[in-house]
């Protein structure tokens, strides 16, 4: 896991953006970029060169679960890793998120350490030869 | 009992077809054929009014009209306003968090090199010019200390008088509160006016989006925590 690595944060909320923001940088990750919803999300992700996808569930335009669909499906993005930070806590969500291929899914409110553990999480399951 | 008007007409069409007048027969058949539909118009008419009575009563007990132009939008006025009052307060209250935080990081580390610089003068590790620079460092930190704390106590402060928004946003929210219950009440009303029966409910899919979720404990469907989802997760084998 490079901690110089492109993350980027997507939340129809400027002040949870800002709070994620802080505690990656926090984490040692300082090379964050931000979007407001799953529509803006996207052509910034196609643009290229990002590691790591944090996304919300609940935004107006496009929902973080469409948008982690469609980053699945996509044969540039197929394999970014997606980290679901969201209020949404129903049980066929949590399902629907993983089936989807969610990485990680880390419900609100959360404190740093959880943010920490997840992260930390997904890049050691990535990095260890299955 | 049967009208008298009508067993008149009737009385005369059978009159005319026996007599042949084929004319006059079609014209009674007009009359009776309007008389029939100038009763159905009476019946139809005072059922309108009877609607229209009880639709103004309802209107009137619940002021619906007052309710859908005034008050609907003064509560999205308000919650608008609830939104942005607590962005301003988490804002606020992070700027000041971002302020302090540097400010005490500084002081962590100063502390801890002055602590190594002391323990090394314990130790009698430390000649006289070192000593007199650790002298130095100390009255600087100290310098140092004295305007970060000033910093430290007007962020806290900020952050402390941040969180008036909550007194503001809790009084608008109560308001709101009253209007849904007004709403709530005239819907009834309504209802119970025109006899309209409650139709299936519509069914929310369970993955649709619904944002936080309240009672959480009486709720089969929905977790409890992080904790909660970890193990949904694992036991899934994710």
């Amino acid at each position: 896991m490079n901690k110089d690595m492109k993350i980027l944060i997507v939340d129809d909320f400027s002040t949870m953006r800002r709070i994620i923001k802080n505690l990656l940088r926090d984490l040692g990750f300082t090379n964050t970029d931000e979007a407001d919803d799953g529509q803006t999300a996207l052509p910034k992700l196609e643009a290229g060169s990002f590691d790591f996808l944090v996304t919300d569930w609940n935004m107006p335009g496009m929902q973080g679960i469409d948008l982690l669909k469609i980053v699945r499906a996509h044969p540039d993005l197929k394999d970014l890793p997606v980290l679901m930070v969201t209020a949404e806590s129903k049980r066929e969500q949590i399902i629907e998120a993983a089936q989807a291929g969610v990485n990680g899914y880390v419900v609100k409110p959360f404190t740093a350490g959880t943010l920490k553990e997840k992260i930390d999480k997904i890049f050691e399951r990535i990095e260890t030869p299955a | 009992m049967v009208n008298a008007t009508r067993l008149d007409l009737a009385n005369e069409f059978l009159d005319a077809i026996q007599k042949g007048n084929e004319e006059h027969a079609d014209e009674i058949l007009v009359m009776i054929a309007a008389e029939r539909e100038s009763r159905l118009f009476e019946e139809i008419g005072k059922l309108t009014r009877e609607l229209h009575d009880s639709l103004a009563s309802v209107q009137s007990e619940s002021d619906l009209a007052g309710i859908a132009e005034n008050d609907i939008p003064d509560a999205k006025e308000r919650l608008n306003f609830v939104i942005e009052k607590t962005e301003d307060a988490a804002n606020r209250t992070m700027d000041a968090v971002e302020d302090i935080l540097p400010v005490s990081e500084t002081i962590r580390t100063r502390a801890g090199q002055l602590q190594e610089e002391w323990s090394r003068f314990q130790r009698r590790e430390m000649d006289v010019s070192k000593f007199k620079k650790m002298g130095n460092e100390l009255v600087d930190f100290l310098d140092e200390l004295n305007s970060n704390s000033d910093k430290i106590y007007t962020g806290l402060n900020n952050i402390l008088m941040a969180q008036d928004y909550q007194d503001l946003t809790g009084q608008v929210i109560r308001k709101v509160i009253e209007v849904v219950q007004q709403v709530e009440d005239s819907l009834v009303g309504l209802i119970r006016a025109t006899g309209v029966q409650a139709g299936p409910r519509k069914v929310v899919s369970e993955i649709e989006a619904e944002g936080p979720q309240m009672n959480v404990g009486n709720k089969y469907n929905v977790v409890n925590g992080q904790d909660d989802v970890d193990d949904l997760l694992s036991s899934l084998g994710f």
